[in-house]
């Protein structure tokens, strides 16, 4: 986003992400607005952002294996699942502080992302989605037969404190999990253009020729799926923190179908497009949730709760819309604006 | 011994029913390069469609399951043409993908209408058992067994004999040609789409009649891909050996290992074999080896 008539001169310029000072107002004001949110925000709004930032979280990820390197995973919940075990254990069996448990669920989940990444040395395209489905339904299998996981009944974990203040409601987590979505949007904005995330779009665009070129394949898949793990995992700590419950019904494959939704409406290999798509579908939801009462007076034969299979059919149907009508997602929508943003007010 | 026989039969029989869906995805990859996972779908439906003839409409069965197969291939023709024909030439990922959202699309359909609940199909399929010394068969069973078979000797005598049969394999082996020697593939897809609709439909009327309509059985569509990809993705006796070993594999370790693990094995045994399979043979057990060009 900038205007007309300003130019890059040196290579700093040109790499820079904020590139004039319209920018850094926007992402102070941005900044402010965000912090400031819970206290003129209503607890529900607050809430939905929460679980919203959490999302972003978690697609960041997957869209660094998937938009970025090509690697379609539908383990996505599975390592949330991981991430937010690992936590809930460290914190209520092992004593660890839930501030060291953060990043090392993270960890965990990475190095089981690893694991689970270790078919994409051998097979690719669907054949290793559905691996990645095979993945998600075994870890699930596992988390339920385990005894240190409890099983059935899930776990509790306690609100993560700081200096002995407990972040136990929804406005007090909100600013913690605001601040990682922060620094992980960050992190992920930064590995894109560096070296790694160079070797990643190169694989995505063709994993022989990259071969070729003389970058270690197995070394980025795997590169690729530890850091998209490490996203999910943290992403499932936080979540687990939040609700006070980790439990296997939290994370299905249905959720995996989502979050692969959302890269493919934002735009597959943008960040700011996984902004778009989360946003996107998250909102279509709630709209979904808003019209569903109404719905279900007007059709009695929908029954009396269709919230979750009308939003389930409404998010197919528009996944149908934009890979028929803009497979490039929003994100290029975006592009396109931008472009002509800085045009105007020529037109080319 | 007795257990181990009656488990082996027992995995013949659900092994028939996965061997059936397998089929219904092959016929579709074999053409059109689409892995789908849509027919998980076009199952379930095939048995609500038969569940509003018989239990709501309350017509007569053979009109009931003529007008069932007409609606499901209708179904799959709907299908083909709104989301998949506008796909052609695009990214096969997208077409893969895209079967991925017309089962979310018709999942939430399903909700609505099966409200995570149970559907009983009146049984018309002969009840009761067979006794063959110390082994059990349910009748049902058997009867939608060899119904399999017989479908998959007609699937292979069409591929064999038929001028359509011809148009499908030749549009499998190369679209080009086949369009330069006079042959529609858009019709060829349309065509390949209702046939696999139908065979889904059999498996899912066969599979409702043991397990009833129940909320989680579009997600046979997924057990589906995994013995295609068993098999290999276009080989039609694949289909059937990977129905058969997984429907055998899960019968054996629900019935051995669970004791020692502590149940549930049998919903993960398919995902165990495909990793394993996928690691030894990528291609799986008869698909064709592809070698890539940069």
């Amino acid at each position: 986003m900038r205007p007309c008539g300003i130019f890059d001169e040196r290579y700093t310029q040109d790499m820079a992400i904020l590139r004039t000072k319209q920018h850094w107002a926007l992402l102070v004001g941005a900044l402010i607005l965000l912090y400031l949110f819970p206290l003129f925000g209503s607890y529900y709004l607050v809430s939905f952002l929460n679980n919203l930032f959490i999302t972003i979280i978690v697609v960041l990820g997957l869209q660094i294996v998937s938009g970025y390197c090509g690697q379609i995973s539908f383990g996505q919940p599975a390592f949330m699942a991981v991430g937010g075990y690992a936590s809930a254990i460290l914190t209520l069996k092992a004593g660890v502080s839930f501030w060291l448990a953060l990043p090392l669920s993270g960890l965990i989940a990475g190095v089981f992302g690893i694991i689970g990444g270790a078919p994409s040395l051998r097979i690719k395209g669907f054949y290793l989605a559905i691996a990645t489905i095979a993945i998600h339904f075994v870890t699930m299998w596992l988390i339920l037969h385990l005894k240190i996981t409890g099983a059935t009944q899930g776990l509790n974990p306690m609100p993560p404190e700081i200096f002995g203040f407990p972040l136990d409601t929804d406005e007090r987590m909100y600013y913690l999990i605001a601040t990682v979505m922060l620094i992980m949007t960050f992190g992920a904005r930064n590995l894109v253009r560096s070296k790694v995330g160079r070797a990643f779009v190169a694989i995505r665009d063709n994993d022989l020729a990259a071969e070729v070129m003389g970058m270690n394949l197995y070394h980025y898949k795997l590169l690729a799926f530890f850091i998209s793990c490490f996203f999910a995992g943290i992403a499932g700590s936080l979540y687990g923190h939040l609700i006070m419950v980790v439990h296997p019904e939290q994370y299905t494959l249905t959720h995996a179908l989502w979050y692969v939704g959302m890269i493919i409406i934002g735009g597959m290999g943008s960040i700011p497009g996984t902004f778009f798509g989360v946003i996107f579908v998250r909102v279509l939801d709630e709209l979904v949730l808003f019209a569903s009462p109404f719905l279900s007076e007007a059709f009695p034969w929908l029954g009396a709760s269709p919230a979750a299979a009308l939003g389930l059919s409404a998010f197919g149907l528009v996944l149908i819309v934009f890979l028929v009508f803009e497979p490039r997602g929003l994100a290029h929508r975006w592009e396109i604006f931008k472009a002509s943003y800085r045009l105007y007010p020529f037109a080319y | 011994m007795t257990e181990f026989l009656q488990l082996l039969i027992s995995g013949l029989m659900e092994g028939g029913l996965y061997a059936l869906l397998a089929a219904s995805i092959v016929l579709v990859y074999k053409s059109t390069q689409v892995a789908s996972l849509a027919h998980g779908q076009i199952l379930a439906f095939g048995a609500i469609f038969l569940y509003i003839f018989l239990a709501t409409l309350h017509l007569p069965l053979v009109i009931a399951l003529i007008l069932a197969f007409a609606a499901t291939a209708l179904m799959g023709l709907l299908i083909e043409r709104t989301t998949l024909r506008p796909l052609i030439g695009q990214p096969l990922f997208s077409s893969f993908l895209v079967t991925f959202a017309v089962f979310m699309l018709f999942d939430g359909i399903f909700q609505l209408i099966v409200k995570g609940g149970t559907l009983t199909i009146p049984h018309f399929l002969p009840a009761g058992t067979l006794h063959a010394g110390a082994l059990m068969v349910p009748a049902g069973q058997l009867c939608s067994f060899i119904a399999a078979l017989i479908l998959f000797g007609i699937l292979g005598l069409m591929f064999r004999y038929t001028k359509v049969g011809l148009g499908l394999r030749a549009s499998a082996e190369n679209h080009q040609l086949a369009r330069s020697t006079g042959i529609s593939v858009k019709q060829i897809f349309s065509i390949i789409w209702v046939i696999s609709a139908l065979v889904a439909c059999v498996a899912g009327i066969a599979t409702a009649n043991v397990t009833d309509i129940y909320y989680t059985l579009p997600q046979m569509g997924i057990k589906g891909l995994i013995v295609a990809l068993f098999g290999g993705l276009e080989s039609i006796p694949g289909a059937l050996i990977g129905g058969i070993i997984l429907g055998i594999l899960e019968n054996l370790s629900a019935g051995y290992l669970d004791p020692v693990v502590g149940g549930g094995l049998k919903e993960v045994a398919a995902y165990i074999m495909l990793l394993l399979i996928l690691l030894i043979k990528p291609y799986g057990l008869f698909g064709l080896v592809r070698i890539e060009r940069i």
